[in-house]
């Protein structure tokens, strides 16, 4: 009993020791302070810490190659600016001059190393005018005029179908639109704007002929699909006009602008159009402010007139 | 009030607003100073990390000794002191409340297997007069084991006698007078006779009462020491579930550990003293829960310190506590860590006693005081400060605290001191394998792999069984809204 007592008098002590000693080392180290033995003194450090995608890159400080890579802590690093360089085979290298500040962590987590060979993959071999993405549908859309036809793939290329005729415009189109159910594809100049049908994800094959709309009165600056799939939303540079998707369309103008090249924003989730004007106010004031437009069914009263039209196409 | 009272109810609160405290200082220091609780968070941390590695050493200490003096014949060995072993009889006291036939039966089959002469071995069966059944309990059991001992006896506590509290200390007591009166009856001197007071479930074993012999024998002045075994809890750890067993287990090994520490050494749940020292200081107490440990500083107080617990390295084995629905486990459980916890009134029983006290040094009353605080402030504590204050300062600290040098480190430690924990955690597996009781064979052999891989729901008993209970218990004491006994339910399987 005796012997035991003694062994644990010595690890108890031992372990008063190791906590005594080892504290101000973990303290020092938590709080980056550096004991310099020359001075006989702590001194405040900074601390970097660096992390890539992806790890393992070869850290050099002040051109200087450390033993770590990332993930890595730079520790006790006295106050000041310091040349990191980050290197990874077959990537480009990564290079800043980082402040570091005493008793402060400078955070480089989301540096990225970019491959050298970009990992390009031939996506079509057919020859095409226009290309556009349907992220919400991962699918991708090549026009090719000459032909008059619209494919579609998915993202890798394959089962690449015809889905749609078109007819070309003059000058060639900027923008493509989809509407909401893929059933239309809109796009447009400045001066025109094409609606070619597409049969794709419905399955069922519309032989519909596409059409051109002109649109002489003002340049196009935008178009937005309403959610019911038959009326859009022209914002000409002087001018919100709404229109159908037919040949014979008329615009209906929705709101003059004072302003050219106006800002607009289309929330299609509930059909409200966001723009930023020169208006007059209630109170007969003109204001330069953000202004909202509902175009829904439930608080627009002109769409509820030609919604039927769109029931009933 | 008086100012008594007053001394009594300041020391009730002391632990529980010293915990209080302790855990509000340090979230308000989290909100307003998040570098100045970092600092202490990692401060806690460390010391948390070496008294994890210096406990760790001393459970494995203790365990060896359990292990090398696990086959050893006791009775042998009092027999070489002499001829005095024979003069000693032992009393064995079961305080019983709702435990019926098929608890108690396999406790008293132990002592009867016991390696030592059972007509030096007095039994009595301690029932409490409320439990409606206890006089049929009373008749099933007498007819089982009436002619096995030197004596067995019967007792019937009554309930409401005025100053008891319905506790096991008050129909401990009640039993060992009716001992007493027996015993003199019989012509035995009183120094003769070991008192052993054992839960019901408590099944000693074969050489526990060789092994008691002898540490009397051989100590030097042996009515001023309690004797005590180290609790296991194997009657029913096949069957119980993982987080009851992982809780029992880690009780065993604080007793382990406890046992190593002399200074801080106080007896706890079945233990045995001189059965004249239990007279001299007028029985257990007979209003407080925590009957138990009270009792030793009862004697510590009238030895005017002079008093020590001697560990005995064998093992008695009891029932782990368990439903068979899950959250009834845990709330089983809760319920006995916090009458466990419940031992913080031990403080101002203590305090009280050395302040009337006269012959106790002083530095040993303040050492003595300051070790009782501490481990109950401790056990209210260090879970919270390790699973919900560590993160509080870079939760509350904001953006600043995040780039400070601190901010980055304090989870890097925090994760340093879970690491630690679970390297320690391994020793702790390996040596709860070895404790084990042979498998029942209506257990399958891929419980043992269970009994590995439930450590890891460690954290999970830290979060729920950690400091709750006893912060809970101190917060009562604190409020002065005093606890009942709770007795825990005992259950078993049927064994096929």
């Amino acid at each position: 009993m005796l012997t035991e007592q003694r062994i644990r008098a010595f690890l108890f002590y031992l372990s008063v020791f190791i906590f005594l000693t080892g504290l101000p080392v973990i303290l020092s180290s938590a709080l980056s302070y550096k004991f310099d033995t020359r001075a006989l003194k702590f001194t405040k450090t900074g601390l970097v810490f660096l992390k890539t995608q992806p790890a393992g890159a070869a850290v050099f400080l002040n051109n200087r190659l450390l033993t770590e890579t990332t993930p890595a802590t730079i520790r006790e690093l006295m106050p000041g600016t310091y040349g990191i360089r980050l290197e990874l085979k077959d990537h480009y290298p990564w290079t800043a001059d980082v402040r570091v500040e005493p008793n402060k962590v400078v955070l480089l987590d989301q540096i990225i190393l970019f491959p050298l060979r970009p990992n390009i993959k031939q996506v079509s071999k057919m020859q095409f005018d226009a290309c556009f993405l349907d992220e919400e549908k991962g699918a991708l859309y090549y026009v090719n005029y000459g032909e008059g036809s619209i494919y579609l793939s998915d993202l890798e290329g394959s089962r690449m179908e015809k889905v749609g005729d078109i007819l070309g415009l003059n000058p060639p189109a900027y923008a493509w639109k989809l509407s909401p159910d893929r059933s239309k594809l809109l796009y447009f100049n400045r001066r025109q704007i094409g609606i070619a049908y597409l049969n794709a994800f419905n399955g069922r094959s519309i032989k519909k002929t596409p059409f051109i709309i002109e649109h002489p009165q003002g340049a196009i600056e935008n178009v937005f699909w309403h959610s019911d799939n038959y009326h859009f939303i022209v914002i000409a540079n002087r001018s919100i006009e709404v229109l159908e998707a037919k040949p014979t369309s008329l615009p209906v103008e929705l709101v003059k602008l004072n302003k050219p090249a106006a800002q607009v924003f289309f929330n299609s989730r509930d059909d409200t159009l966001y723009f930023i004007d020169s208006q007059k106010a209630e109170d007969g004031m003109t204001y330069e402010n953000a202004y909202k437009l509902e175009l829904n069914a439930r608080t627009f009263p002109f769409m509820d007139l030609i919604m039927p039209k769109a029931n009933n196409e | 009030m008086n100012n008594a009272r007053i001394f009594n109810r300041a020391l009730e609160i002391i632990p529980g607003a010293a915990s209080w405290l302790a855990i509000i200082f340090m979230i308000l220091l989290a909100a307003c100073k998040p570098v100045v609780c970092a600092v202490l968070i990692i401060v806690f941390d460390f010391y948390w990390i070496i008294r994890t590695a210096y406990l760790t050493t001393l459970l494995v200490m203790a365990y060896h000794k359990l292990a090398r003096q696990k086959n050893r014949n006791w009775l042998d060995d009092c027999r070489r002191l002499g001829s005095g072993w024979q003069e000693m009889y032992h009393l064995v006291i079961f305080p019983v409340y709702k435990e019926g036939p098929e608890i108690l039966r396999s406790s008293l089959k132990a002592l009867e297997d016991c390696n030592y002469p059972q007509d030096k071995i007095i039994v009595v069966c301690a029932l409490e007069e409320r439990n409606k059944d206890s006089g049929r309990n009373a008749a099933v059991l007498e007819g089982e084991f009436k002619n096995k001992f030197f004596a067995y006896l019967s007792t019937f506590h009554p309930d409401g006698i005025p100053g008891e509290a319905r506790t096991k200390g008050a129909n401990a007591t009640w039993a060992a007078k009716h001992a007493k009166a027996f015993i003199s009856q019989k012509g035995i001197p009183l120094d003769k006779v070991i008192i052993s007071c054992f839960d019901a479930d408590t099944c000693v074993e074969k050489e526990y009462f060789g092994c008691l012999t002898y540490h009397f024998l051989t100590a030097p002045s042996p009515h001023q020491a309690s004797y005590q075994p180290m609790p296991v809890y194997n009657n029913n750890i096949w069957h119980a579930p993982s987080f009851a067993r992982l809780v029992e287990i880690s009780s065993s090994f604080c007793q382990l550990i406890e046992s190593m520490r002399l200074e801080k050494f106080v007896t706890f749940s079945s233990h045995s003293m001189s059965f004249k020292t239990l007279v001299d200081i007028d029985y257990w107490p007979v209003n407080m829960i925590s009957d138990d440990s009270v009792v030793y500083w009862k004697a510590f107080l009238f030895h005017k310190g002079d008093y020590r617990v001697i560990p005995l390295y064998i093992t008695v084995s009891m029932d782990v506590a368990y439903s068979h629905n899950f959250f009834r486990t845990i709330v089983m459980q809760y319920k006995q860590k916090r009458r466990w916890a419940w031992g913080v009134e031990n403080f101002p029983f203590l305090v009280k006693g050395f302040a009337d006290s006269t012959g106790i040094p002083l530095m040993k009353k303040i050492k003595r005081s300051y070790h009782l605080l501490e481990s109950h402030v401790t056990w209210a504590v260090w879970a919270v400060i390790i699973m919900f204050i560590a993160p509080l300062p870079v939760l509350l600290g904001g953006a600043v605290f995040k780039q400070m040098s601190i901010g980055y480190n304090l989870p890097l430690i925090t994760g340093m001191l879970l690491n630690f924990t679970l390297g320690a955690s391994f020793v702790w597996v390996l040596l709860s394998l070895t404790i084990l009781p042979p498998r029942p064979k209506d257990i399958p052999w891929s419980k043992n792999i269970i009994m590995v891989v439930e450590w890891v729901l460690v954290p999970l008993v830290i979060l729920i069984l950690g400091s709750t209970p006893a912060l809970d218990a101190q917060t009562r004491l604190m409020l002065g809204r005093h606890m009942e006994f709770y007795s825990t339910p005992k259950s078993r399987e049927k064994k096929a």
